[in-house]
């Protein structure tokens, strides 16, 4: 059933991206300005929405194990924030490549690239924590604190751009500048990225949280093994 | 008893015990120090750069000294079970946690007051222009590093790595705060005020009233097996 | 379609693709480091219990102290 679930996932997910880059390659027009890197946002947009909508469930999880024990939310915390964590190396990596042509630098300290940078080193610190912990409960209350800590400079990410004059870009999603700010077929494409990203990011969640289910299961065997 | 009343005998036991041994602020004293005095080989000391960079070289002092600091206590609690004993007492673990903060609060302000003066009598940068803006921007962003200091100094106190994890989990999240002491010092040593300072101002004061509140709340959680 | 800057747009996309292989290929790594371990934990409980079956069968009268 579950595997059932992932390929389910995973194809419908390949196939919307497929479709998708068949959209962005052929069908929308040129930006003006920038030429044809341009359409590494819709790869940057999606991958940092997928990203902290991760890291927000895992924030719900973290809390929801802290007020239950029950060590799945645990699992799917971590699992959900692992995967997270690659959507966000994703999203760091198109954009340093974008800025190399539209700034002529890899990289600047404006407050939304350095407070993304450190959520990196924080969601990186949560996966170090949880390997140098052995115990279950343990482990789990640690890190579900820390999610929680680490989460608020999520936000800080999130809204630097409205706060801060950034040499990133100011928000161009209608749901945040009530529109104007972006052509409407390319905001749809965003969208559209954004939903395959989800289902593919879903799928890679289940196989991880299988192989915590698996984890779990050895540590109990071994235990029995040994006692 | 009063949760901060119990906060603030948790804070004067560590800090009698402290100031018997002075042995975390001999050592982050000097430690700040050193680091000033390593700076004045990366630039040229006596250029008036110095103060445009002040704030930035001040802060790091500050907060490499705090690990030295907040490292120490819980850990210090450690030997004879004595963490153990004080959870079983009826302070609570927020009481606990904040007492915590409040010693590394102090120690860490004692640790800036000698800093500074070695600060300005090695690189002729005068601090004391705005002593209260000053006063008030140390103040708050030392709060900010001791709650935090307190917090991860308590997840970490039972790993065996607890020295190398500590850094890496608590710089990160220090990060906004830093930022925000080392734009207003920097503004202060510069004896100008720009636009931008009260941005950074409201920065340290909601990093402190949000990471307080999220580590008073997660103290049980964070403290108790 | 603009060609400007083409290259570095295909490297973009290039490298959202790398990060994401290279994050699967460590899950497809570690599924099979842990379906051996669980593999290795179950023959050593079935050995295990193999082991106390024949000891007590091989027992005078099914009784007597367990030994190891």
């Amino acid at each position: 059933m579950r595997e059932k679930l992932v390929y389910i996932l995973a194809i419908v997910g390949a196939v919307l991206l497929a479709w998708n880059l068949y959209g962005i390659f052929t069908v929308l027009p040129d930006e003006a300005a920038q030429g044809a890197i341009y359409r590494i946002i819709f790869i940057h947009v999606p991958a940092a929405i997928t990203a902290f909508t991760g890291f927000f469930i895992a924030l719900v999880l973290s809390a929801m194990y802290l007020k239950t024990g029950d060590l799945r939310y645990d699992s799917a915390a971590a699992s959900v924030t692992e995967v997270s964590f690659v959507f966000a190396c994703v999203n760091v990596a198109t954009g340093s490549i974008w800025a190399r042509i539209i700034w002529g630098i890899w990289w600047t300290w404006d407050p939304r690239l350095t407070s993304m940078f450190v959520c990196l080193l924080i969601y990186f610190g949560y996966l170090m924590l949880r390997k140098a912990i052995d115990e279950p409960t343990q482990r789990g209350r640690l890190s579900a604190a820390l999610s929680i800590f680490g989460f608020v400079d999520v936000i800080i990410v999130w809204k630097s751009i409205q706060w801060w004059r950034t040499q990133h870009p100011s928000p161009v999603l209608s749901i945040r500048t009530g529109g104007g700010n972006i052509d409407p077929a390319m905001e749809h494409m965003i969208y559209r990225d954004l939903l395959a990203f989800l289902l593919i990011a879903a799928a890679i969640v289940l196989v991880r949280m299988r192989q915590e289910m698996i984890e779990r299961e050895i540590d109990s065997l071994r235990r029995l093994a040994h006692a | 008893m009063n949760p901060l009343l119990q906060a603030l005998w948790v804070a004067r036991k560590d800090l009698a015990i402290e100031f018997r041994t002075k042995e975390s602020l001999n050592a982050a004293g000097a430690f700040a120090v050193v680091i000033l005095l390593l700076f004045s080989f990366v630039f040229d000391p006596a250029s008036p750069e110095v103060a445009t960079i002040g704030g930035g070289l001040l802060w790091l002092c500050f907060a490499f000294g705090g690990a030295l600091i907040f490292n120490r206590g819980f850990a210090r609690e450690l030997p004879n079970e004595c963490l153990d004993a004080l959870l079983a007492s009826p302070v609570s673990a927020s009481s606990l946690l904040a007492g915590k903060a409040i010693t590394s609060f102090v120690l860490l302000l004692i640790v800036e007051a000698v800093s500074l003066f070695v600060f300005g009598f090695f690189y002729d940068v005068r601090w004391w222009l705005h002593p209260l803006k000053l006063f008030a921007v140390c103040a708050l962003a030392t709060w900010g590093i001791a709650i935090l200091g307190a917090a991860f100094g308590a997840m970490t106190v039972n790993l065996k790595l607890r020295e190398l994890m500590l850094p890496v989990l608590i710089y990160p999240l220090l990060l906004p705060l830093l930022m925000a002491a080392i734009e207003l010092t920097n503004n202060l040593l510069m004896n100008q005020v720009t636009s931008d300072s009260l941005l950074w101002g409201r920065v340290l004061l909601v990093f402190d009233i949000v990471y307080t509140s999220l580590a008073v709340a997660l103290a049980e959680t964070i403290l108790v097996n | 379609m603009d060609t400007r800057n083409f290259l570095f747009m295909f490297y973009g996309f290039l490298a959202a693709w790398v990060i994401v292989m290279i994050y699967i290929i460590t899950l497809a790594r570690r599924n099979s480091r842990l379906k051996r371990e669980l593999d290795d934990v179950k023959r050593l409980l079935d050995v295990k219990e193999t082991r106390a079956e024949d000891r007590t069968a091989s027992l005078p009268h099914g009784r007597g102290s367990v030994q190891g």
